[in-house]
């Protein structure tokens, strides 16, 4: 479904990533996990168009689709969660998630009927959100805003989703909440890929992992063996 | 007349919106699209056929705005549209003058200039035309922007560009729509005022300095504070040019900016942004 070879990318002059290799099956969940600076975030934002890769391929469902603008990347069916969640805070929860499904509706009327199945199922898996659907997303709280991320991504009905620390900065009770709520997304068959800090976990939910180690693929494997290599056990699950 | 400071203000928002970037060249758009719009009328297009094509000008000459000035800076992240729009404004001044002379001209309208009296105020028919075509015109795009997907995409550009990008929204294609827009909406202004003040080259210079300020004192993102802010200003002027003479017309305009951005920089309504994290 979702392919990247030899990927690199940076900043200005500063390479980051040095040729990323990793694929995501259709209907699998992949983590990514590393240390902090690992080039993590980097390969999301470079796969989703966010930053222009220098050199290498994405390929997403058979088109290559590296070097596009986000946006078209975006309409081609990848939904990217982004890392601080990005919620467009003045609007209101349903616009925000409404904005989510912009790629597959009608642009002037008639979107709101169209998009009501999709709404009514985030609105299902995300009471919380229902209830609040009319405040401004800004005044949620940070788990909530979290919700409201991975709603939005949701409402594109996207062939993959990138969820990049969809944990930052919450609280152990809520980390558990989004933890339970990803796992319900694989249930539902959703192609993920996540980036995580918090690497037991999520390996725990994951089908197939990889750990990055300054802007490469250090180590790859079926979670279960990840647990038991030493290097990993050592870097990160210690 | 304090209603088109609005408006000409309100076309500022629009591009700020979506791009963080105005147009110095706004009052130079409304003066352009005036002319066209007298150029129309001389052809012996009916007034009513004229104002849709007139705005339609407007949009064209926004687009041209768009993408001759401001897309490549904003490309580059450089603040280059500044000196862009500016000399977008010197082009169109100086192509007004050459085409049209340095002539004010009168601008014919079918709307009677007679007057009549409302609770004790005397009004002119073209008085309220002009508070008609500022309201319809602002409520008209308010609505755009609140019902349809489109308005709210121009809402999300916004709010977060990166994060609109990744929903499948063009942000190159959103400025330019805020472009476009601004652009019917100096026409507008052009249309509604040209027949109170009459049509010509120097018309831009005074529009634009009063409705930088009614957007600056208003809060560049405070949507309909603007029309506060621009009716408080032409009746401030009204009242200068009556007590004091005709000379200090311009006066509360200028010390009203001044004290806007001592008093309030993010403007009278504007909001200041506030961050969760």
């Amino acid at each position: 479904m979702l392919k990247v070879e030899d990927l690199h990318a940076g900043y200005g002059g500063a390479e980051v990533l040095n040729g990323v290799n990793l694929e995501v099956k259709q209907g699998t969940l992949v983590a990514l996990i590393g240390a902090n600076g690992a080039g993590k975030t980097t390969t999301m934002r470079a796969i989703s168009g966010m930053i222009k890769p220098s050199a290498g391929s994405v390929t997403l469902e058979g088109t290559e689709v590296d070097g596009y603008s986000a946006s078209r990347i975006a309409r081609l069916g990848l939904a990217h969660s982004p890392e601080g969640r990005k919620i467009f805070g003045p609007l209101s929860v349903e616009d925000n998630l409404l904005l989510g499904a912009y790629r597959r509706l009608p642009r002037f009327f008639g979107f709101h009927s169209q998009a009501q199945g999709e709404l009514e199922k985030v609105y299902a898996l995300f009471p919380r959100l229902k209830e609040r659907r009319l405040q401004h997303a800004g005044t949620l709280s940070g788990g909530e805003q979290q919700m409201l991320a991975i709603g939005r991504a949701l409402m594109a009905q996207p062939k993959v989703m990138l969820l990049d620390e969809p944990s930052m900065g919450l609280a152990p009770v809520i980390v558990q909440e989004v933890f339970a709520i990803i796992r319900r997304l694989k249930e539902a068959g959703i192609t993920l890929l996540l980036v995580e800090q918090f690497a037991k976990s999520a390996l725990e939910v994951a089908d197939y992992a990889y750990v990055m180690e300054r802007g490469k693929i250090a180590v790859e494997g079926a979670p279960a063996e990840l647990q038991k290599d030493e290097r990993v056990i050592a870097a990160y699950l210690g | 007349m304090g209603l088109v400071y609005a408006l000409v203000a309100y076309g500022f928002q629009l591009t700020y919106a979506t791009s963080k970037s105005i147009n110095f060249g706004q009052g130079e758009l409304v003066m352009l699209s005036a002319f066209c719009s007298l150029t129309l009328l001389d052809w012996g297009v009916p007034y009513w056929l004229m104002i849709p094509l007139g705005l339609i000008i407007g949009a064209l000459l926004g687009l041209v705005v768009e993408r001759a000035a401001v897309r490549l800076a904003l490309e580059q992240k450089s603040e280059g549209w500044i000196l862009l729009t500016i000399i977008f404004g010197l082009f169109a001044f100086s192509l007004a003058e050459n085409i049209w002379g340095r002539d004010d001209r009168p601008f014919p309208t079918p709307i009677p200039s007679d007057s009549f009296s409302v609770f004790g105020v005397d009004l002119t028919w073209l008085e309220v035309s002009v508070a008609i075509g500022v309201f319809g015109i602002m409520g008209l795009i308010e609505l755009f922007k609140r019902r349809t997907l489109l308005g709210k995409a121009f809402e999300a550009v916004s709010a977060d560009r990166d994060a609109a990008e990744l929903m499948g929204i063009s942000a190159t294609q959103t400025v330019m729509l805020s472009y476009g827009l601004s652009g019917v909406v100096a026409a507008l202004a052009g249309i509604l005022i040209s027949p109170i003040t009459t049509v010509g080259p120097t018309m831009a210079m005074m529009l634009i300095l009063k409705a930088f300020s009614v957007a600056v004192v208003a809060g560049l993102n405070s949507g309909f504070g603007v029309v506060l802010v621009g009716l408080v200003l032409g009746a401030l002027e009204n009242l200068a040019s009556l007590y004091l003479g005709s000379g200090w017309r311009e006066a509360p305009g200028l010390i009203l900016l001044i004290m806007a951005l001592a008093l309030r920089p993010n403007g009278i309504f504007g909001k200041a942004t506030i961050r969760k994290v």
